[in-house]
């Protein structure tokens, strides 16, 4: 009985302290956004919104978060359509279509986004298309998409295909019976993928980077760009931003389904 | 579908069944087509040119020579020792990192796996929040914990372990712990979703057969999370031997990782063969390092032997 106690204790006090590790890193950021200073120190010495003021002062930060807001909702738009209808047209035949389609969404998430941001930036300056807002879009829906895809996979996959058939029986048109009978019964499973599409776009930055001029920036490239200068605590602040962000689309997407769901969803 | 249908005369369903299979495929083939050709025009054909392109001559006026054949990009790859070397940094980082990775991560998903309730929430939420929490911002809060005049330094020198700050960031200790910290939460998730499908009877059976606990969820749990447990491993290798955001803001000047070498050669030295053509090395010695980490891994999979 003694020694399972030590056990307890010892598994106990690993998984604590790896949740402090998750965790601390941000809360770090958090709390060093209200500093006084000018200089990175946790603790900070004072606290004021000095910060705070300064970004919204800073015209390269309001545009830089602009362009993500314009990136993030081009992304989700095409990234939910492209993986909404191929995860129904794959549910409704898992035909050689489907075999070939899912490893082929599913690689690029497996290719360092370096490779990925190294062969886009390639071509979309052949394309003549470098830093604009779609070859941005473009390659963030590469990543977005996969997500939204298998979502929508599994939200299918329960989904009661007599249902369906019966709405057609009925004398409902192909649309008709999508907006009646599957719509309603899947809407949560497309919410939950457009905000993870949404978020993935909203933080990636390796591609963006190699993608962007300074006029089409987003956050995180800007963030980047200013960091590899000096260590500005500005960044906290538009990190702050960013991570209530994220809080905000978790507690929404838990909301609309669970906790656990979701985090299968994203492995 | 087929209730409906069964009512009509033998001979009409016989013509009508397979046509009405057809027209269902064809409608999810046309429903998967965007898809597809998304898939083809923005990864596949890009892919085809920066193989293309790793095959030109270099130019100095222009990025590449358009048109022309050589292997000059490969022949710069292969005698270049920063090059080199960049690649064997990346690859012992990645290797250090994942193993830490894919041990971590194990402990972190059994313990979700058995906690409930709040506490089972709390630590889901520790780990989609820095999942989707941008690469910048975590390698970025690195900085003021682990610089010389940083948290732990403070409370370390404080403590009086140690006389002097130890350099942890810029260092190659920064580097490792940023990148962990990266693919941590990507680890945590491919074994927890392997994990929840799991029985737990099957380890209370090998307690009751008198089987310690370690014992019990060594010789259990890590076979049966072995699926998991290799995509984590190929999760965490294949994004940590490529990683730019660690080696890039948290290394220091002897650092070089692959990522920060290819930028370089693509943007500021306008080396496209180059560049191209060290980047398509890099993916080949990934897949094929994968391929093998994977084989040694199934083995273990197969007949985990716990001594």
């Amino acid at each position: 009985m003694h020694r399972e106690t030590i056990e307890d204790a010892l598994f106990r006090a690993s998984y604590l302290s790896i949740l402090a590790f998750m965790l601390l890193p941000l809360a770090v950021v958090v709390v060093t956004s209200f500093a006084e200073s000018g200089q990175l120190l946790f603790p900070p010495e004072n606290y004021s919104l000095v910060h705070y003021r300064g970004f919204f002062e800073e015209t390269r930060w309001i545009s830089a978060f602009d362009n993500s807001i314009l990136v993030g909702v081009g992304t989700t738009i095409v990234a939910t359509a492209l993986g909404v209808t191929a995860a129904f047209g794959h549910e409704l035949d898992d035909g050689r279509a489907g075999q070939l389609l899912a490893p082929l969404v599913l690689v690029p998430l497996l290719i360092p986004p370096i490779i990925l941001g190294i062969s886009m930036r390639v071509y979309f300056v052949r394309a003549g298309m470098d830093a604009s807002y779609l070859s941005i879009i473009l390659a963030h829906t590469l990543w977005a998409t996969p997500l939204v895809y298998f979502v929508m996979r599994s939200v299918f996959s329960r989904f009661d295909w007599r249902l369906l058939d019966a709405a057609r029986d009925l004398g409902a048109g192909p649309i008709q019976s999508f907006v009646y009978a599957v719509l309603p019964n899947v809407k949560h499973g497309i919410f939950v993928g457009a905000l993870l599409a949404f978020i993935v776009s909203l933080q990636e930055f390796v591609m963006a980077l190699f993608l962007s001029s300074h006029n089409t920036e987003t956050i995180p490239v800007v963030a980047w760009t200013t960091l590899r200068q000096s260590l500005d605590p500005m960044v906290s602040v538009v990190s702050t931003f960013l991570i209530l962000i994220s809080i905000g689309a978790i507690a929404v997407a838990a909301i609309a389904t669970n906790l656990d769901w979701l985090s299968k969803q994203l492995s | 579908m087929s209730g409906t249908h069964s009512s009509l005369p033998a001979p009409v369903a016989r013509v009508w069944e397979p046509l009405l299979e057809r027209s269902r495929s064809k409608r999810a083939l046309l429903l998967m087509a965007p898809l597809l050709l998304f898939e083809l025009l923005l990864f596949v054909a890009p892919f085809l040119i920066l193989l293309r392109i790793s095959v030109t001559e270099g130019s100095t006026d222009l990025r590449y020579a358009p048109g022309t054949w050589s292997l000059e990009g490969y022949a710069e790859v292969f005698s270049t020792d920063v090059l080199l070397s960049a690649i064997a940094y990346s690859f012992k980082m990645g290797l250090t990192a994942t193993a830490i990775t894919v041990v971590i991560a194990t402990g972190y998903a059994y313990a979700i796996w058995r906690a409930e309730g709040l506490l089972k929430s709390v630590l889901l939420f520790s780990v989609i929040l820095p999942l989707l929490t941008t690469l910048v911002i975590k390698t970025y809060a690195f900085w003021p914990l682990l610089s010389p005049t940083g948290t732990v330094n403070d409370v370390l020198v404080s403590l009086n372990l140690i006389s002097e700050p130890i350099q942890f960031v810029p260092g190659t200790i920064g580097v490792i712990v940023g990148q962990v910290y990266i693919v941590l939460p990507y680890a945590v998730l491919a074994i927890y979703s392997v994990l929840s499908t799991m029985d737990w009877g099957l380890v209370e059976a090998a307690r009751d057969l008198g089987a310690s606990r370690p014992r019990a969820s060594l010789e259990i749990v890590v076979p049966q999370a072995m699926p998991g447990i290799i995509v984590a491993t190929v999760i965490s290798f294949a994004w940590s031997v490529g990683a730019y955001a660690a080696p890039g803001l948290l290394g220091a000047g002897d650092d070089l990782a692959f990522a920060l070498e290819v930028e370089q050669r693509l943007l500021s030295n306008l080396q496209w063969e180059v560049a191209t053509a060290y980047a398509l090395v890099m993916l080949l010695l990934m897949l094929v390092s994968v391929a093998a980490l994977t084989a040694v891994l199934n083995v273990f999979g197969g007949e985990f032997e716990y001594a």
